[in-house]
């Protein structure tokens, strides 16, 4: 249905769009990110009339190929799941899919940027719509994705003081930072002290007794 | 009591998270000993007024909801007609801590908000009581990520826990004369200045130490 809006895109942007298919009903294109403003303020500007960015996600397919659950290495406050020392980022690493509505056309179409993980850097549309400026907000502080030109790119949710990106795949699943000495007493259900087996980890873990594991000979 | 010492009545017993004095007594208070009549007398009357002291308080708590998440709704229902917490003394949220002698954490606790916590709880005057209300509170429930304190013990001291996600309200009025026994039972001893050296300071700043050491 929302087949037109790809035509227009295709028609208006032919060397910037990589690709486009349709996957479940809903109609996916594929850019280059350095054409993202100008095919959003022509959307939005244009005939197709897309008024409403639902919202920007982000994923990290750093485990899309190998691992499904990603489960296996939690037992660790300091030790990533996926160690990228060891293992080389699939590439390109994120994908951007800013989900579009026309409100007049009622028609949706998303649209999809892949970064790769060396250079995660993409133009800001917050001057198209004001919305966007939350939710890159919101992505730059989960994934650390740049966004070139954003008026005010700082964290959103979590404190200024907070290390890394916690929705990122090596990101250590165990890991905790503190704004103020917590304390530390024997507990029923964690265990003593921290660290692997300690306070913090779940009842699941500990009774298989899973130390950390090797991420390249995960099974 | 003889002259020169200021009796003094002290929490003792149930109170693990408060730092515990120093009973003055030593090793000999294990010991089994003849009770002379003034020790009689004096055991007689810490009964009295710890059991004065802890009937009072149990009975009038009044508390600082500390609501962060939707176990507040379940915290409404508790404070409304049909559960009524009123009717156990504790009917009046009061809306801020320095008010308040109970603290109910009620929801997540994140680790954005954890000085927010600290800050409210060293707010209070003593004596205080703190209900962690329903699991994220208690232990973090299931955020068992990044962002989630795991339990609000980990910040500041809990004296009962409600599980529950979120608890019903008749957990919560288990957990609420729970702590009204605890505060109940809590036991009042009685000290003279002489005996506890580091309320000496203490005595020469009052005025009543400074009318008694004459």
């Amino acid at each position: 249905m929302a087949q037109a809006l790809v035509d227009l895109v295709r028609e208006g942007f032919k060397e910037a769009v990589l690709s486009s298919h349709s996957h479940r009903g809903d109609e996916v294109v594929v850019l280059r990110r350095e054409a993202v403003q100008d095919v959003c303020r022509f959307l939005k500007d244009g005939e197709a009339r897309i008024q409403l960015l639902r919202d920007i996600a982000c994923v990290d397919l750093l485990t899309y190929d190998t691992e499904m659950t990603g489960g296996g290495a939690l037992a660790s406050n300091e030790v990533p799941a996926y160690d990228l020392a060891k293992k080389a980022p699939r590439e390109p690493r994120f994908q951007l899919a800013y989900n579009l509505y026309s409100v007049v056309r009622k028609q949706s179409l998303r649209l999809r940027v892949e970064l790769r993980s060396d250079d995660v850097k993409v133009p800001t549309v917050t001057g198209v719509w004001r919305t966007a400026d939350w939710w890159e907000r919101y992505i730059f502080d989960m994934f650390g994705i740049e966004f070139i030109g954003h008026p005010n790119l700082t964290r959103i949710l979590m404190y200024p003081e907070f290390q890394g990106y916690p929705l990122r795949k090596d990101y250590p699943t165990r890991k905790r930072q503190p704004l103020v000495a917590e304390l530390d007493f024997p507990d029923l259900v964690r265990g003593p002290g921290p660290g692997p087996g300690g306070a913090g980890v779940p009842m699941s873990q500990t009774h298989v007794g899973r130390k950390n594991v090797d991420p390249t000979t995960y099974d | 009591m003889a002259d020169g010492r200021l009796p003094i009545l002290r929490p003792e017993g149930n109170v693990p998270e408060s730092p515990r004095p120093h009973s003055g007594l030593g090793e000999e208070a294990a010991v089994p000993v003849l009770l002379t009549r003034r020790e009689d007398a004096i055991n007689w009357f810490e009964e009295k007024v710890s059991g004065a002291l802890g009937w009072a308080r149990a009975n009038s708590l009044f508390q600082y909801p500390f609501v962060t998440a939707c176990c507040g709704m379940e915290y409404m229902s508790v404070m409304c007609g049909r559960y009524d917490l009123a009717r156990f003394g504790a009917e009046f949220p009061r809306f801020t801590p320095r008010q308040a002698d109970l603290l109910m954490i009620v929801g997540t606790i994140n680790v954005k908000q954890s000085p927010v916590l600290l800050r409210v709880y060293e707010q209070m005057t003593e004596p205080k009581w703190v209900m962690a209300f329903g699991v994220c509170a208690s232990s973090g429930g299931f955020y068992d990520n990044y962002a989630t304190v795991q339990g609000a013990d980990r910040i500041i001291p809990v004296d009962v826990y409600v599980p529950g996600c979120p608890p019903r309200p008749e957990q919560v009025l288990d957990g609420l004369k729970i702590l009204q026994e605890k505060i109940q039972t809590q036991r009042h001893t009685l000290h003279s200045v002489e005996r506890s050296p580091e309320l000496r300071e203490e005595k020469k700043r009052s005025f009543l130490g400074k009318l008694l050491a004459r």
